[in-house]
This record gives C-alpha cells, structure tokens and sequence, in this order.
C-alpha cells in the first residue's frame, strides 16, 4: 500500500509525514490519520526521526519551553524524551533521548531564528486538515515543575483554609455573646442604693 | 484614522487619550499586529538570528536597535522610567528578543488566539 508523504515548511525546517488514511473512517485517499513516521530536519543539524508515539510529546515539549521562554526568566523543560534548557537568552540545548537501550542522546544547539521556525512547522501540522493527530491533555502541557509548584500551592491552601474558618466561625459566634460595659447603668444602680 | 486613534491609548506615548479600549478594538489591533508579522517574519527571523553569534558585532541587529531607540525618543514620554529602560542598551536586549519572539510564534492560521493568549497571561 503507498503511504501518504505530507511535509510543511518553514524556512530552515521542514517536517515529514508519512502515514496512511483510516478507510474505516471513509477518509480520503490524501488525508492521514495512522502515521507510521516522521522526520524533522533542520538546516544543518542531525536528522531528527522517531514513531508517532513520540511525535505528541517532542510538539509538547517545544510548545511548553516557548511558553516558559517568554514567561520566565530562566526557562527549562525536562522528560523521559527531551530536555530544553536555555543556554542563554539566544541559544537553547536540546537533549533528545532515545528510547532504545545503549543509544547515546542526541545533544542540539539551536537559536531563536530555528526554535521559531521549528514551532511554525508545528503550528501547520496541527492546522492542517489532512493530518489528524490525537491531541493529549492540557494537563501534560503543564511541565513537572509547574505542576509541583501548582500542588504546593493546593496542598497549603487546604493546610491552612478550614482552621481560618473555624477562628473566623468562631469570632463570629462568639461576638454575639460579648457584654459592653455601660457607664449610665453603673450610675443608675449606685443611686438606686443610696435611695435605699 | 481609527487605528491612529486607538494608538493614543498608549500610556507610554508623550501624548496620549484615557478612552478604555473596547473589545473588538483590542481584537482588530490584534489581528493587525498577527498579520503584519506574518508579512515581517523573514526580517524578525534575521534580526533574532543576528544575536545569535556573541562574536558577531551584527550590522542587522545594531541598525534594529539604533532605529527603535529613534523610535521611542521620538514619540514615547523619556521621562517615564518603563521608557527609560526601553532605552537603556545594557537592559532592552531582553524586552526585544521577548516581543520579536512572540511575534514570531504567532504567524500562523490560529496565531490570532495564540497572541491574544500571550497578552493576557501578562
């Protein structure tokens, strides 16, 4: 069976599809929704190529550590596939990790020019009606540290919620009960026994 | 002429109108901003990469930089201490990169939403 070849460009990167259509979905001849593989390639760097499985997370990563880079000051992302880290405002390290054994990771330099380029290929993969990928959780989109972060704050928020509540509570009861001192009344009283 | 209007809402400019910007305004500028850095990208893209060779005193970078100083004494308040440090060379690298940057991600079919995704988070 021929397989489907689909590639987007931009600038110094360009991405390859290759898969077949689900006829059990009665889709097109040119559409594809089973990939079998995929090439990354950019201008002078080592080819960059793995199944599908690994295509979700590499988009995720890129998308997350564009996101951190514009956000925070020192931007990081780390996983079981690939790590970013900026080297400096200019140039990001990129640590791909192979998921065969004895496979040393494969270590890229890039520069903000081919980081963006590399999100623009992306950006036309997931727009394009011709390729359908599974799109994975917002939650996966958050990376690990942020979500630790995100639990902390979670977990000290119900530390410290109920007893604010209960001394709130508390105060409010036992408010209605508080007896004022009234002078007029202490004044009423003495006359009342010097009357007698 | 709406368009010039609606760029006096910036507090940053010498002179400038309070008017709050309605939303279809905040969307039209938007939309305009996505489609003019579709249209800019080459030149974005060169101006990031100009930076990215330390040796490199970069002639695109530096005529970039020279322009949007130009830019900003021309028609900014100097007196205000965020358009001070738009000015201070030492210290703009990072506010550049960080908005050509932005620019640069949002050329895109959806670029619209992903823009208008970015200012709020700010």
């Amino acid at each position: 069976m021929i397989q489907n070849k689909l590639s987007f460009h931009q600038s110094s990167v360009s991405l390859e599809i290759i898969g077949l259509p689900d006829y059990s979905n009665n889709e097109n001849k040119d559409q594809i929704s089973i990939i079998s593989q995929w090439k990354l390639t950019i201008v002078d760097k080592p080819l960059i190529e793995g199944k599908i499985e690994h295509l979700g997370p590499i988009m995720d990563a890129f998308y997350i550590y564009s996101n951190l880079l514009i956000k925070n000051e020192i931007p990081t992302y780390e996983s079981k596939l690939i790590d970013i880290k900026a080297d400096n405002l200019h140039i990001h390290n990129i640590v791909l990790k192979s998921s065969k054994p004895n496979v040393k990771p494969l270590v890229l330099k890039i520069g903000n020019s081919l980081l963006s380029d590399t999100i623009n290929c992306f950006d036309q993969l997931n727009e394009s009606p011709k390729v359908r990928i599974k799109k994975t959780d917002i939650t996966t989109k958050i990376p690990k540290k942020l979500r630790f972060g995100l639990n902390k704050k979670v977990k000290f928020f119900n530390f410290f919620i109920p007893p604010f509540i209960a001394i709130c509570s508390l105060i409010l009861f036992s408010s209605s009960f508080i007896y004022f001192y009234s002078p007029f009344e202490n004044i009423e009283k003495k006359e009342q026994i010097k009357s007698e | 002429m709406t368009i010039w209007k609606l760029r006096n809402n910036n507090p940053l400019r010498k002179s400038y109108v309070t008017n709050n910007i309605k939303l279809n305004e905040f969307d039209a500028l938007i939309r305009i901003t996505v489609e003019m850095s579709k249209y800019l990208y080459p030149y974005i893209r060169e101006i990031l990469k100009s930076k990215e060779v330390i040796e490199e005193n970069s002639v695109i970078w530096n005529d970039f930089n020279k322009r949007f100083i130009e830019l900003i004494k021309e028609r900014f308040n100097i007196d205000s201490m965020r358009v001070k440090k738009l000015l201070n060379q030492a210290e703009n690298d990072e506010t550049i990169i960080k908005s050509l940057l932005i620019l640069s991600f949002c050329i895109s079919t959806q670029g619209y939403q992903k823009l208008k995704s970015f200012l709020y988070d700010f």
